[in-house]
């Protein structure tokens, strides 16, 4: 079975319009009361999140916080062991 | 097209007109350099004015400087150098001192070989060459954060580690780059300017808001916009741009304020919206390209109203983020935060395609495949990147760029490259070239099953030649003669008459193959074919190139003359037809060297060494390391300085490149037959169980020299069972083959052989009959380098023939014993200077003679029989001996002539 990849949120300053979405394909964003922008979901490796960073850089957008968030109550590998 | 320099990366940005001066930040950097620091760093992100900053430094600075713009596609190291040494050349245009204009060529010249030489090597050669630079100068590296590749970055940090003093550099870049940063801030020899010293202060921005811009905005306002952006210039900028012809720009600046957007996404629409809609389309379309000029534009845009280089110097004058970048205005490039932007509103992928497409189609038909290819890619089209990667394949091959092909190609879906199989096979041959032989074998399966697909009988016989062919090369590169065999002669069979190319690749692939097997005749024919064929193609490089193996072989065959000839015939077309590349000579004065050096004439051994050596150090053939340091250590054998060459053999066997040329010499051998001079008869043994030989064995040309060096460990350990039989099959087989070279070795390993076992008729015939071989060619060396056992033969050899010899051997035995007491001139300065120095008078050959046997333990009466000389003169020749080396008896003289260097 795979591990689904982990699920990022990263926070930017300033808010985005809608056209972003699908330039960050597959995450979702949303406009926050304080003025930032959270872009919420799965990124499949660390390559990957590299990439993102790399684009936000790019673009010159101030790159507040990156947090993996845990989405399974229980851990990988604990539920590997029970398929056992 | 993957050769030229695209003078556009090398342009130096002029300052920018419509600018805030900012004397602040230009004092700074003046103040550091001016105390001496020599690295400096500007890191920011986008839009923060590193590139106007540093050239408007630049032009005032008053100093000569050079700049490269980085970009994605420099992240292979070889063409990063050679942009780098690009960059340099153009300091050559300044007037700066000491500079030749085609400085770095050393370097260039590095970056030609197959094989890339080591890092250090390389950057060893770049250091030396500024260091020839006089006067002090600048480097700018713009867009430093675009490089992603470790080797890159590993030359960064070599290159601030040893910085030259002349040399300052700047990077420019949106990252802190991988250098030890921290370090050189405590040091004080970094000078850094960041994004918060970029930042506009209040007073710049009104600056550039009212002064530059033309607006009239009141304190207020521009203080909220000066909060709102940060003091980010791009922000300011777009804002700016917003605001002109305006009649209320304090709204503006209030719902701006007043929105959380991120800046450039609220400030890009409004400059946009405000822009007439075919500047509109213009700039969303040509977005898709990194740089542009007015043809590119028009063919992307097809039907548009203004011409493309019209609308692009509207663009520029309206401020509208074009940068420039030639003098004469024809190419173009967009800030990188505005393309970026542009792009993301692209909203169909369809028209995005067919715009890909047209750009695709203009670089084509502009003859860069490179871009071409890129933008077929981007746009979906595979069958056509595919046709553009396999017309790029040979220029690029040629160019030393199979790397970056194989990068481009790999981008392409497996299932797209695997239905291809002319494709595929040219994949096979590049990861063939690059010594990937499993990628390359799957390849051309996968060529083979595409083959099988189509089922087109007409197509597939060349490409199954060219498949055999590659896989000989790769059989060769493994080592395995008989497959090589296999499909070199498959291969001759399958390829067409008409490519002379390939037929010339398959002929020389058996061409080498019959060397390893010691069919050395079958080989010369090869290689005279394949040189022939070079010539027809044009080639002249690799046809006199290839005269050193050619006289590799005629040496094997005992034909040194003929080497002479060949290599002397190629050094002479070489100055006639390619001049400015005749550092490819290096190998043929080394091999002219060595026979010369054979020959006894040390002179010009000398001499041809020395040009050797010059050449060498600019020659981009590969092996020439391993070459030049086997000749080196035999030098030094034939000085007696054992140690020495036992440190060249290990240098020269880490220096060697796999290639085609099959070993004949292995350096482990030649250390054994040094140890075996050292008396390390343990090192030797060591050597005969680690490589698992023995005398039993079926012998074939590859092992001769390592059966040879066995037969000498068996002789020095007193051990003879076996040898004869062994040296008798190889001299059988080497008959048969003709090799006279190698019959020539056999038969004096033979004789030694025969005279330690006291077999002194049977060491005399074979001597006699290497004697009858070696005298035409003039051998000496061989002779003399074997040593005192050897000079004890000749000498019974002499006296027993002394009424009947032919008279030529006679004078050929004289000149050989000669050589024996002769110090090597030239070669080994430091023992001649020794011996004047401390000498009054020098032994005669005849002493020398004695002085040996003396050393040797033997006796005077014994030295009489030897060399039939009554006793009375033996002891005479003794007194004389001592008297000049003012010794006091025998020990004592055996000593001064070692500290001497006579023994």
């Amino acid at each position: 079975m795979e591990t689904p990849p982990p699920i990022y949120e990263i926070r930017l300053a300033g808010h985005l319009s809608p056209q972003w979405v699908d330039w960050f394909e597959g995450l979702t964003v949303s406009l926050e009361e304080d003025g930032d922008t959270l872009l919420t979901g799965p990124v499949a490796d660390q390559a990957a999140l590299h990439g993102l960073i790399k684009k936000i850089r790019d673009l010159g957008m101030i790159l507040v916080s990156i947090n993996r968030v845990q989405f399974n109550e229980s851990h990988p590998n604990r539920s590997n062991k029970e398929k056992k | 097209m993957s050769a030229p320099i695209l003078a556009t990366k090398l342009y130096i940005p002029p300052p920018r007109q419509k600018i805030v001066p900012r004397p602040r930040l230009i004092e700074r950097l003046d103040a550091v350099f001016n105390a001496g620091s020599r690295l400096t760093l500007i890191s920011a992100p986008a839009g923060f004015g590193k590139t106007t900053l540093v050239s408007e430094w630049i032009a005032g600075c008053g100093r000569p400087a050079a700049w490269l713009s980085l970009e994605e596609g420099d992240n292979n190291l070889t063409r990063f150098l050679i942009y780098l040494i690009a960059a340099l050349q153009t300091l050559a245009l300044s007037k700066i001192g000491g500079i030749a204009a085609n400085i770095g060529a050393g370097v260039l010249a590095m970056l030609q070989s197959p094989q890339l030489p080591s890092t250090e090597s390389i950057l060893a050669t770049l250091l030396n060459e500024i260091a020839t630079i006089s006067d002090s100068f600048i480097l700018v590296l713009d867009d430093y954060h675009v490089i992603d590749s470790q080797s890159i970055d590993h030359v960064l940090a070599f290159l601030v580690e040893h910085l030259p003093s002349q040399m300052h550099l700047v990077i420019a870049s949106r990252e802190d780059p991988p250098l030890p940063l921290a370090r050189l801030r405590a040091c004080g020899q970094l000078a850094e300017l960041r994004a918060a010293d970029l930042c506009f202060t209040p007073t710049e921005a009104a600056d550039f808001l009212n002064q530059v811009m033309g607006l009239n905005l009141s304190a207020e306002d521009i203080t909220a916009l000066e909060t709102r952006t940060e003091g980010w210039i791009a922000g300011l900028k777009l804002a700016a741009i917003s605001m002109q012809g305006r009649s209320d720009p304090t709204r503006f600046i209030q719902s701006f304020t007043g929105s959380h957007r991120f800046v450039l996404d609220y400030l890009i629409e409004e400059v946009l919206g405000r822009q007439p809609e075919n500047i509109q389309m213009f700039l969303l379309r040509t977005s898709i390209l990194d740089r542009m000029c007015g043809s590119l534009c028009d063919a992307v845009l097809l039907d548009f109203p203004a011409s493309g280089q019209e609308t692009l110097e509207y663009l520029e004058h309206a401020n509208l983020f074009v940068i420039p970048l030639d003098q004469e205005r024809r190419w173009y490039r967009y800030h990188h935060l505005f393309s970026e932007l542009l792009r993301l509103r692209f909203g169909q992928p369809q028209e995005l395609s067919n715009l890909h497409l047209r750009a695709s189609a203009w670089y084509e038909a502009n003859d860069d495949l490179a871009e071409a290819f890129h933008h077929a890619f981007a746009a979906g089209d595979f069958e056509r990147a595919v046709r553009l990667a396999e017309a790029a394949w040979q220029e690029m091959e040629r160019n030393f760029q199979t790397v970056a092909w194989i990068g481009w190609v790999k981008k392409l879906p497996d299932a797209v490259v695997c239905s291809q199989p002319s494709l595929c096979v040219l994949l096979g041959r590049a990861f063939s070239d690059v010594g990937e032989l499993g990628s390359s074998e799957t390849y051309l399966q996968s060529a083979e099953r595409a083959l099988a697909d189509k089922k087109d009988q007409e197509q597939s016989s060349p490409l199954s030649g060219t498949i055999a062919l590659i896989r000989a090369s790769n059989a060769q590169n493994e080592g395995d003669l008989a497959e090589t065999v296999k499909y070199a002669e498959l291969s001759i069979q399958l390829i067409p008459e008409n490519d002379v190319y390939l037929r010339a690749q398959a002929a020389i692939t058996l061409g080498f193959t019959h060397w390893a097997t010691g069919n050395l005749e079958a080989s010369l024919r090869a290689m005279h074919t394949w040189v022939e064929d070079m010539q027809r193609l044009g080639n002249q490089e690799f046809a006199i190139a290839s005269a050193f193996a050619v006289a590799d072989m005629q040496v094997i065959l005992g034909r040194l003359s003929d080497a002479e000839k060949s290599l002397r015939q190629a050094i002479q077309q070489a100055a006639m037809h390619i001049p400015e590349a005749e550092s490819i000579t290096a190998h043929h004065h080394l091999g002219l060297a060595m026979l010369a050096h054979e020959r006894g004439n040390d002179a010009a051994a000398a001499q041809y060494l020395q040009t050797a050596a010059d050449l060498g150090q600019r020659t981009t053939l590969v092996d020439w390391l391993y070459r030049w340091n086997l000749a080196q250590a035999r030098l030094k054998e034939s000085d007696r300085e054992w140690d020495s060459a036992l440190d060249l053999l290990d240098v020269a066997g880490r220096a060697y490149v796999k290639n085609p040329i099959p070993i004949l010499r292995p350096v482990e051998a030649l250390k054994t037959r040094v140890y075996l001079k050292q008396g390390r008869l343990d090192k030797a043994q060591a050597w005969v169980r680690a490589r698992g030989i023995s005398t039993e064995v079926e012998v074939r040309y590859l092992d001769e020299y390592d059966h040879l060096t066995l037969a000498r460990v068996r002789m020095a350990e007193g051990s003879f069972a076996g040898v004869s039989g062994l040296l008798e099959r190889l001299l059988a087989l080497a008959e048969t083959q003709k090799r006279s070279g190698s019959v020539i070795e056999i038969l004096l390993t033979q004789a030694l052989v025969y005279q330690a076992q006291n077999d002194w008729p049977r060491a005399l015939t074979a001597l006699e009959r290497a004697l009858a071989l070696t005298e035409p060619e003039g051998y000496l060396r061989t002779f003399v380098d074997e040593g005192e056992a050897m000079r004890l033969m000749l000498v019974d050899f002499k006296s027993m023939n002394e009424k009947q010899a032919t008279h030529l051997l006679r004078d050929y035995v004289d000149k050989i014993l000669a050589a024996f007491s002769q110090p090597v001139e030239a070669i080994s300065k430091s023992t001649i200077a020794n011996q004047e120095s401390e000498m009054i008078e020098p032994l005669t050959n005849r002493e020398l003679e004695i002085l040996r046997l003396i050393a040797e333990g033997q006796s005077n009466a014994e030295i009489s029989q030897r060399l039939y000389l009554a006793l009375s003169t033996v002891k005479g020749h003794n007194l004389r001996i001592f008297n000049k080396l003012q010794a006091q008896n025998r020990t004592e003289a055996v000593v001064r002539a070692q500290e001497l260097g006579l023994l």
